[in-house]
């Protein structure tokens, strides 16, 4: 309403924090480079590009992740979905490799959806255990190794190539992301997703149809992350065990680091797609600086407890 | 007689509200001190800042005529000031023994003594006539108006100097109230002061010794019983004329049957109801507290499952799954408890009104933003909804306007068959009045109402007819001038064959 006093919306928050953040990363690393390099490496076109081609993959897994987190459960399948689709996408080659490596997804997703919202088990151990489960049909598959079958060409084309100098991935992250900022903010789906995480039982007394939203939610996630998958494997040329356990977490972070609720119903898509880019340079500036692995572990959940401590007083005092 | 607490100068803002201004106010021991005013009128923080939940600004309190701050629940608990919220703080999960002792439980060798804890609780609860409640059973399984005698069972085991109820009899029966009555009145012969905080108007005649008037967060005037009438108080408290409580009901012939229920059961708690409300009219469900009236109104809005018997509406047979079929049936349910049912407390007040309603503001599968704020707009104007943003949270809104939020809610969808559980429970006076008037408003446009209140007050002024249940029946029909409060209550409590013979 008053032009002069901008109100900053309580969700807008956080992504502001982790812009902020982001361009503290890049001036430390910045700095760093000047000193031992003499170039402002992390500035170069080249170099951001590369990084967003990067964080493609976890921003696919993420924006399923927060579907999944804003109406107040977890995905904790994605790890093996992610790789599950990878495999069978190379497995199964040819034109039928993508369509089936997202079928994967859609039938994960679909388990994942009935166990949670129709069967009622808390969604934390449901998608464990589906993890588990995958993770060992996909070993008795392989007998253990990496798959021997390489991705297609279509695979490769959408993980790794690029069209006049843009990542193939980045545009379609891109694309995903502006379908779920409109779902979230346009739709009566994207609506309930944010009434049931707030209180499920007035959703469902609005006449929500909360279960199916919820196995939507639920099948979205794990799209997301067989497309996640059939990418990554596109990328690396080929499928290989444990492709998936670097996003899990990453991906949870990231959607919290962007100021959704980790019990639901509040957050912006914006923060999530900051989120990633955020753990992103993280890792790569950490790497960078050539800090040792354990460093890095630390200085990387360092920083997620404190943004979250940071967003968890700003709270206090506006409520 | 001197004061027990004494505030004065008492201001409080919340952002660029201002809750509390320059109050003065005191409460003597021995005595029942009652506050009155609309929602918003600064009772809530007026409690909140003498119980220890928020800091004044600015003023000072006095207890026993010495300087005291309170910078936590604890420590008003402490000096002997307890407080039993609106809002109910019992841990479902927990027993009733473990809630009554949670701040302090009894200990041996360092340890809870769940036996000690479980006697304290028996006793505590003897002392408001609550025997029947077992110490043993999880909050979660008790009707909400048992757990609201646990809730007081929990403040007395606390002591108190000043015992403060806030709404604290809002879900209660009418016989429990008799037994707060009861406990309260010896608690006032022991020298305890007492603040009580009620919407009704025949408690505070049967209890208050003093009355206190707020209103937009000034301390408007304070007097003794019987020196206002009701018409006076109720105008200090609105700061304006009142019109007649209820509307008038139209004469009219009974009009043919828009909802008709023929032997509803369920799981036992529901039995052979049958009874049937028409396009225009109120139907009042009557009786104690949990005789199956709110099993009714989820087994018709699609809740429960199981559900036997034939439900028809507007002749067509009704057998809802879910609330959104029900929805679809033009049907719309006001639910209970406003804050875990009826409302997303943290969203907006916009997001809130249009929940039921997407299809309403969508095109094609877009949310189309004008209708939305159209439809938000008419809906805060059709109510009168006070808000300063649609985009603020509903939490923000005093309980008044959240449950107007509510119906608002549900009139968006255009119901032509509105079921209310208790609608007015812990709102003002002024809100009740807007209500009733829309529920009449409403019925004359050509919904048919199915009404539960536990204010039998309500029923007789608002419904057309009254169905009292009891035991999961409907064991009377009151219609016109025969719905009478001891009609109401000679049914409720199931002895009308003994008190009136002439209805065998």
């Amino acid at each position: 309403m008053n032009a002069l006093t901008v109100q900053i919306r309580p969700d807008t928050k956080p992504i502001l924090i982790a812009a902020g953040f982001i361009l503290v990363i890049l001036g430390v690393g910045t700095i760093y480079t000047l000193a031992t390099q003499g170039a402002a490496t992390l500035l170069s076109p080249a170099y951001l590009i590369q990084q967003l081609q990067t964080g493609a993959f976890l921003g696919l897994v993420a924006a399923g992740m927060m579907l999944v987190i804003l109406i107040g459960h977890i995905d904790l399948s994605v790890a093996w979905t992610l790789t599950a689709a990878a495999m069978t996408a190379t497995a199964v080659g040819g034109p039928w490799a993508i369509p089936a490596g997202l079928g994967v997804g859609l039938a994960v997703g679909l388990l994942n959806g009935i166990g949670v919202a129709y069967l009622r088990v808390p969604s934390m151990i449901f998608t464990l255990g589906v993890n588990a489960v995958l993770r060992g049909l996909m070993v008795a598959q392989t007998g253990g190794f990496a798959p021997q079958t390489a991705a297609t060409d279509a695979m490769r084309f959408i993980g790794a190539e690029r069209v006049s100098g843009v990542p193939v991935a980045l545009v379609v992250w891109v694309a995903v992301s502006l379908a779920i900022g409109v779902i979230l903010t346009r739709t009566a789906f994207g609506r309930s997703l944010y009434a049931i995480g707030n209180r499920e039982a007035a959703a469902y007394l609005s006449g929500i149809p909360t279960r199916r939203v919820t196995c939507l939610a639920f099948v979205l996630c794990s799209l997301f992350a067989a497309l996640a998958g059939v990418m990554l494997a596109g990328y690396s040329t080929k499928a290989f065990q444990g492709m998936g356990d670097a996003y899990v977490l990453p991906a949870i972070a990231a959607v919290v680091i962007g100021g959704t609720h980790i019990l639901g119903g509040r957050g912006r898509y914006m923060g999530t797609v900051v989120g990633v880019i955020l753990i992103v340079l993280l890792n790569s500036v950490l790497s960078i600086m050539q800090m040792p692995e354990a460093g890095r572990q630390v200085i990387y959940g360092g920083v997620i407890i404190v943004m979250l401590l940071v967003y968890g007083r700003g709270e206090r005092a506006t409520s | 007689m001197s004061p027990f607490l004494a505030l004065s100068g008492i201001s409080k803002r919340y952002g660029g509200v201002r809750a509390l201004e320059n109050v003065d106010f005191a409460c003597a021991p021995g005595s029942i001190h009652a506050v009155l005013g609309e929602n918003g009128a600064g009772k809530s923080t007026l409690i909140k800042i003498v119980s220890g939940v928020v800091q004044p600004d600015t003023g000072a309190m006095t207890l026993d005529g010495a300087p005291v701050r309170f910078p936590t629940p604890a420590a008003a608990n402490r000096a002997g000031v307890v407080c039993i919220f609106q809002e109910l703080s019992l841990m479902p999960d927990l027993t009733v023994a473990d809630n009554i002792s949670i701040s302090d439980p009894p200990r041996r060798l360092g340890l809870i003594d769940a036996r000690a804890q479980r006697r304290r609780a028996e006793a505590l609860l003897a002392r408001l006539g609550c025997e029947d409640v077992n110490p043993q059973i999880r909050v979660r399984d008790l009707p909400l108006s048992r757990r609201q005698m646990v809730e007081i069972a929990k403040a007395l085991g606390k002591d108190p100097r000043l015992l403060i109820l806030d709404e604290a009899t809002s879900a209660l029966t009418a016989a429990d109230v008799e037994q707060v009555y009861r406990m309260l009145a010896r608690l006032k012969e022991e020298g305890t002061a007492i603040l009580y905080i009620s919407h009704r108007m025949h408690e505070i005649e049967a209890l208050a010794d003093t009355l206190s008037v707020f209103r937009n967060g000034r301390h408007v005037e304070t007097f003794a019983k019987g020196q206002r009438t009701n018409r006076q108080i109720v105008e200090a408290m609105i700061g304006r004329d009142i019109a007649a409580q209820y509307p008038p009901k139209p004469e009219r012939p009974r009009p043919p049957p828009s909802l008709e229920v023929t032997d509803l059961g369920w799981a036992g708690r529901l039995k052979d109801l049958t009874f049937s409300v028409g396009p225009g009219e109120i139907l009042g469900l009557g009786g104690l507290d949990g005789q199956g009236q709110k099993e009714v109104l989820l087994a018709l809005f699609g809740v429960l499952k199981g559900v036997t018997g034939t439900v028809s509406v507007e002749g067509r047979p009704h057998r809802p799954g879910s609330p959104a079929d029900a929805r679809r049936a033009a049907l719309a349910l006001i639910p209970e408890d406003r804050k875990t049912e009826g409302l997303m407390l943290p969203m907006s007040v916009g997001d809130n009104l249009v929940a039921a309603s997407f299809d309403r503001i969508a095109a094609g599968p877009f949310i189309d933003a004008d209708r939305q704020r159209r439809a938000i707009d008419e809906a805060i104007r059709r109510l009168q909804i006070k808000v300063g943003d649609p985009g603020d949270p509903v939490s923000t809104l005093s309980g008044g306007n959240q449950q107007k939020v509510v119906i608002a809610k549900w009139l968006m969808t255009q119901p032509r068959l509105i079921l209310l559980n208790d609608p007015t429970r812990g709102i003002d006076v002024g809100t009740k009045q807007e209500i009733y008037r829309l529920l009449r408003e409403l019925a004359d446009a050509g919904a048919a109402i199915l009404f539960y209140s536990t204010d039998y007050d309500e029923l007789i002024g608002c419904c057309d007819r009254v169905a009292v249940m009891y035991d999961g029946r409907i064991v009377r029909e009151l219609q016109g001038d025969a719905i009478t409060e001891r009609a109401i209550v000679a049914s409720a409590l199931n002895i009308e064959q003994e008190a009136d013979p002439a209805h065998g």
